[in-house]
């Protein structure tokens, strides 16, 4: 045992040796996303990373297991371990990172929120965001030019909870005011769960065979959305329209099951994040909000479609 | 009761064992603490003012404490032959009905976003209830268990959807707004002599429950349970009392999680804990204890816990990407229970 310990013991002296130095350069960025593996972050990884490269910044990209405060905090306290000279987060929770992020702050590093926001925004550099309730307006229009101004209309979103998915629903509600001939059915609730989506829709089109549209405020719900009506014989008949742009939308939408996205645009999400983390470094001042594009892409646009797919298309 | 007495009979038989044999005994022993302790090792020289700081140390242990106390009451559960997957959804239902009744009995916003000014009798009631509402499931599942005879694995099955069910229909899903400030500053992000409360609080827990797994007889009761039920029950154990009362104390140590979740994040993190359960578990397998019930210990399940937490922080220290963490995670588990099993085999040898 001793022996293979201290081959152990040896073989991590060489290890560090090779592994260089790590001293928190001035230049040192950390990108926190909000969960591992999703397309949309990994999009937004690979944004940062190409502007980093071009703006000469040290970034790392770091991701907790799942979409939850307590998956993140580990993930933001090793962060604040290594002290980068700016931090871009997307925090996972409003109250719960407050606490993390604002010691992250007091110990000197610059903070700049991404995709979502937080409670306290007073040591936040600047929050980098889409305008979720105008997203739902643009879809609420993007349904209404579907329909033809009549029909019965359901949301799929997420429990209330989630400030994005939550203003999303409300610009959609707001919008569809303008509109009288379009009945609203209500929202139906998934938590990221295709399944569960499908099951709403095969159910909603049981008490209610004359459907005519679906909005889903994510990808997750559409995808399900789509599998539910293909399953109960109505893809294509009924109207959907998504939110983002993930492959398996933009799939749907070229095969004509979905029927316009509203698309955000992830990559210049961490463009425009390392492009603030740049000025922060040499002591520039930022707005307090940074507002990144959203587009409709109607049917038929697969050019569009496929410039906005969500792609984690790099190293 | 046969493998209460291995470890004893084992030693009787130590010079007749073979080279192989005394090999897998010894790295069966304490081959987990190793692994920690070159884990730490690897990152403090890798990254010696950054990993090995004491900032980054408290923080590992801050971000241990929680999940200590809840592998504490799974570390029980397992060495019972039982298995509890409800503790991370028992936790959420805790919080959330400890923090509505501090938010009922406290009255306005406090000086922070998100905050009340609830006082110290205010957190004690919400401690007591965190504490039955935990206490409450796990009676639940202990009964479900003991009298109904339904395998634990189903009926905790079954329990962590009806109390997260319960947690969001108590709160429309959405987290409870406010919680008192005093326990955010205090609890949450106070220190007693310079050590951090909440890790004060989880070292308290491990110490009395390493006594009473391994000193009293109450201890003893729940290794023969795992060990062999049926003979247990025959040489005088009142075993479904005792089977209540394993799931009781886990789920109270759920319900004290709660609070410490609510003094740490300041909120009730509803949609959070969906893992607790399956890393606990791991914690507990780590550390050495059976999953087949009968072995386990206290001291191998705290090491069970760092193991993961060390891992995630050293691997975002050194900026490996983040999928890695995961591959690394489940190799060491697998890596754990075949030493388990060549453990075992080693024992039922001698």
């Amino acid at each position: 045992m001793t022996k293979k310990y201290l081959l152990f013991m040896s073989a991590a002296l060489t290890a560090s040796f090779c592994a260089g130095s790590g001293n928190a350069a001035e230049k040192s960025v950390a990108l926190v996303l909000g969960v591992k593996g999703s397309p949309f972050y990994q999009a937004l990884a690979c944004g940062a990373k190409a502007k980093a490269k071009e703006l000469g910044l040290e970034l790392t990209v770091s991701a907790p297991d799942q979409f939850a405060a307590d998956s993140q905090v580990p993930v933001v306290n090793a962060v604040t371990a290594t002290g980068p000279a700016v931090a871009a987060i997307v925090p996972t929770d409003m109250q719960a990172l407050i606490a993390p992020m604002k010691q992250l702050s007091d110990r000197g590093t610059k903070v700049i929120t991404i995709d979502q926001t937080i409670g306290d925004s007073s040591f936040v550099q600047t929050q980098i965001l889409t305008d979720n309730e105008a997203g739902g307006k643009l879809a609420g229009d993007a349904m209404n030019t579907l329909l033809g101004g009549k029909g019965k209309v359901l949301v799929i979103t997420q429990p209330p909870g989630s400030a994005a998915q939550d203003a999303r629903t409300t610009g959609f509600e707001e919008e569809l005011k303008k509109y009288p001939g379009i009945e609203y059915l209500g929202p139906q609730y998934q938590s990221d769960d295709p399944q569960k989506a499908a099951e709403i829709i095969t159910s909603t089109l049981s008490a209610h065979p004359d459907l005519a549209g679906v909005f889903s405020t994510n990808d997750q719900g559409a995808i399900g959305a789509i599998t539910g009506l293909k399953q109960a014989g109505a893809a294509g008949k009924v109207k959907v329209v998504a939110y983002d742009a993930a492959t398996a939308e933009v799939n749907a939408f070229k095969n004509g099951t979905i029927h316009a996205l509203i698309a955000q645009n992830p990559k210049q999400e961490g463009e425009v994040a390392m492009e603030a983390a740049a000025k922060l470094i040499s002591g520039g001042l930022l707005d307090k909000t940074t507002l990144t594009e959203i587009v409709t892409i109607k049917a038929g646009d697969t050019a569009a479609a496929e410039k906005y797919e969500y792609k984690g298309d790099c190293e | 009761m046969i493998r209460l007495n291995a470890t004893t009979a084992g030693g009787n038989d130590a010079e007749r064992e073979t080279g192989a044999e005394r090999l897998s005994r010894l790295i069966g022993g304490g081959w987990i603490f190793l692994l920690l302790f070159g884990l730490i090792v690897i990152f403090s020289v890798m990254r010696p003012q950054q990993f090995g700081s004491s900032y980054n140390l408290t923080m590992l242990a801050v971000n241990a404490a929680i999940l200590l106390v809840l592998s504490i009451g799974q570390t029980f559960v397992i060495a019972s032959a039982g298995i509890d997957l409800s503790v991370g959804a028992v936790l959420v239902f805790s919080s959330v009905t400890s923090a509505q009744a501090m938010l009922w009995l406290s009255g306005t916003p406090g000086g922070t976003y998100g905050t009340t000014d609830g006082g110290w009798g205010v957190i004690c009631a919400g401690l007591a209830v965190a504490l039955v509402s935990g206490a409450g499931w796990g009676a639940l599942n202990g009964i479900l268990v003991a009298y109904a005879r339904i395998p634990a694995l189903i009926v905790t099955l079954g329990s962590l959807g009806m109390a997260l069910g319960f947690a969001q229909i108590l709160t429309g899903g959405v987290d409870v707004r406010a919680v008192p400030e005093l326990l955010v500053s205090e609890i949450g992000a106070g220190t007693i002599a310079g050590v951090p409360f909440l890790v004060v609080i989880a070292a308290v827990v491990t110490i009395v429950a390493a006594i009473v797994l391994h000193l009293t007889r109450f201890g003893l009761h729940v290794f023969a349970v795992g060990s062999n039920a049926e003979a247990s029950r025959r040489s005088g154990i009142r075993l479904r009392t005792r089977i209540v009362q394993i799931y009781v104390l886990s789920g109270a140590l759920a319900g004290l999680a709660a609070m410490m979740s609510i003094a740490r994040f300041s909120t009730t993190t509803i949609g959070g804990h969906a893992m607790d359960n399956l890393s606990t578990i791991s914690a507990v397998v780590l550390g050495g204890t059976s999953l087949f019930g009968g072995i386990g210990s206290i001291a191998g399940t705290v090491i069970g816990v760092f193991i993961p937490i060390v891992l995630l922080n050293g691997f975002v220290i050194l900026g490996i990407p983040p999928f890695w963490q995961t591959v690394a995670m489940g190799a060491v588990l697998i890596l754990a229970v075949w030493i388990d099993q060549l453990k075992r085999r080693a024992r039922e040898r001698g």
